[in-house]
């Protein structure tokens, strides 16, 4: 599992990250406001720009952007025929708008960046008790560490499978794969309080 | 939240992820294979209960703002949330939350193997087909531009296989309540 983020020294690399996902949110409330094809169309331009700007070789920025943009071409072909073209294309522009955008942000923002920046987002809830901020990293890193055990779980339960000549089933797969890896949450509990990481718990 | 509940949901936080990364599964009973992921937010409900399994489903997302390629296919970073189906993303935290608080209303340990497995059915079609549906309908009528009826019509092609794997996700709510039982949520 590789991060989308890129390396390297661009003007978006260089501006801090909550400038960049300020603006972002910014920008998609005005972008859902404008209905205006000219503007959007300067602004999808302006947004391909600095997405460019990034240093991603074309080949991969595009491939990144396949997945979302074959869904939003979908959905603007169904809207050009049953809906007004305007409006079609005013959805066009503005969903690509926004796409070049998030991309371009995520790909010059690293996850230690991200979650510092939700950190101090959360940090004002605090003190209603509903979210510690420092549990945000914690549970973050938490899923990146075990996602690979889960996967080497899967394999070997896969293998189990076959070596008694059974079908791999879900229902047969998925059961002991979730009963097994919740079953370390006791012991995973007791190591990160022994080690005192969540401070705000006595 | 107790460090137990956090390494839970971080865990079947990692349990979602894993299953968009592994390769299709196939049912037994009809040849289309399934894409595993979104049964795991039903699972998280059907497992966890609301709380706690909405908040897998939110850790999940969270990694997908932070830029990791987290989603089914390898798709993740802040754009996924610029497609015209984000609603059905955002709609998987309130999912997994109605999917979970259904399954400690209406499931004990007292019931018939029967009951629990018709009532995580239940909770599962409710929390994970009514409201998910709900949600991802109103974003593509209104973020999309397709209007109510026919983002309506074109999200009907999804229900059967959906309707399938909460059937699947009642049987492992079933044989995860029977091996390691979480709910009702311990406080």
């Amino acid at each position: 599992m590789q991060s989308l983020y890129v390396e390297g020294n661009s003007a978006m690399h260089r501006l801090s990250p909550r400038v960049k996902l300020l603006s972002l949110a910014i920008f998609s409330v005005v972008l859902f406001i404008s209905t205006d094809i000219a503007l959007l169309s300067i602004a999808m331009l302006l947004a391909a720009v600095v997405y460019g700007i990034v240093g991603l070789p074309l080949r991969d920025a595009l491939r990144r952007l396949r997945p979302v943009f074959l869904t939003i071409a979908v959905v603007a072909f169904f809207n050009l025929i049953f809906n007004p073209w305007h409006d079609a294309v005013v959805t066009l522009l503005r969903l690509t708008t926004l796409m070049l955008l998030a991309a371009a942000v995520t790909a010059t923002t690293t996850i230690t960046q991200f979650i510092d920046e939700v950190t101090a987002l959360a940090r004002p809830l605090e003190r209603t008790g509903w979210v510690q901020p420092d549990d945000i990293g914690l549970s973050l890193g938490l899923v990146l560490r075990f996602v690979p055990e889960v996967i080497d779980r899967y394999q070997a339960i896969r293998e189990a499978h076959r070596a008694r000549g059974l079908k791999v089933r879900p229902t047969t797969v998925l059961a002991p794969l979730i009963i097994l890896t919740l079953r370390d949450a006791d012991n995973i509990a007791a190591a990160i309080d022994a080690r005192r990481i969540r401070r705000h718990v006595s | 939240m107790s460090t137990r509940d956090l390494v839970l949901t971080a865990l079947f936080a990692a349990i979602i992820v894993a299953l968009g990364l592994l390769p299709p599964i196939t049912l037994g009973f009809i040849p289309v294979p399934i894409t595993a992921q979104s049964l795991g937010v039903m699972m998280a409900g059907v497992v966890l209960g609301a709380r706690r399994g909405a908040i897998a489903v939110l850790i999940v997302l969270a990694l997908v703002a932070a830029g990791q390629p987290v989603l089914s296919g390898g798709r993740g970073g802040l754009a996924i949330f610029a497609s015209p189906s984000a609603g059905f993303l955002i709609g998987w935290i309130f999912a997994a939350f109605v999917t979970g608080y259904l399954s400690e209303r209406l499931v004990n340990h007292q019931q018939s193997g029967l009951v629990q497995g018709v009532s995580f059915f239940l909770a599962a079609v409710i929390g994970c087909i009514a409201v998910l549906y709900a949600f991802g309908i109103t974003y593509l009528a209104t973020a999309g531009g397709m209007g109510f009826q026919k983002a309506f019509v074109g999200s009907m092609a999804f229900i059967p296989g959906d309707v399938i794997k909460a059937f699947v996700a009642a049987l492992l709510g079933r044989a995860v309540m029977v091996g390691y039982p979480l709910l009702p949520a311990r406080a």
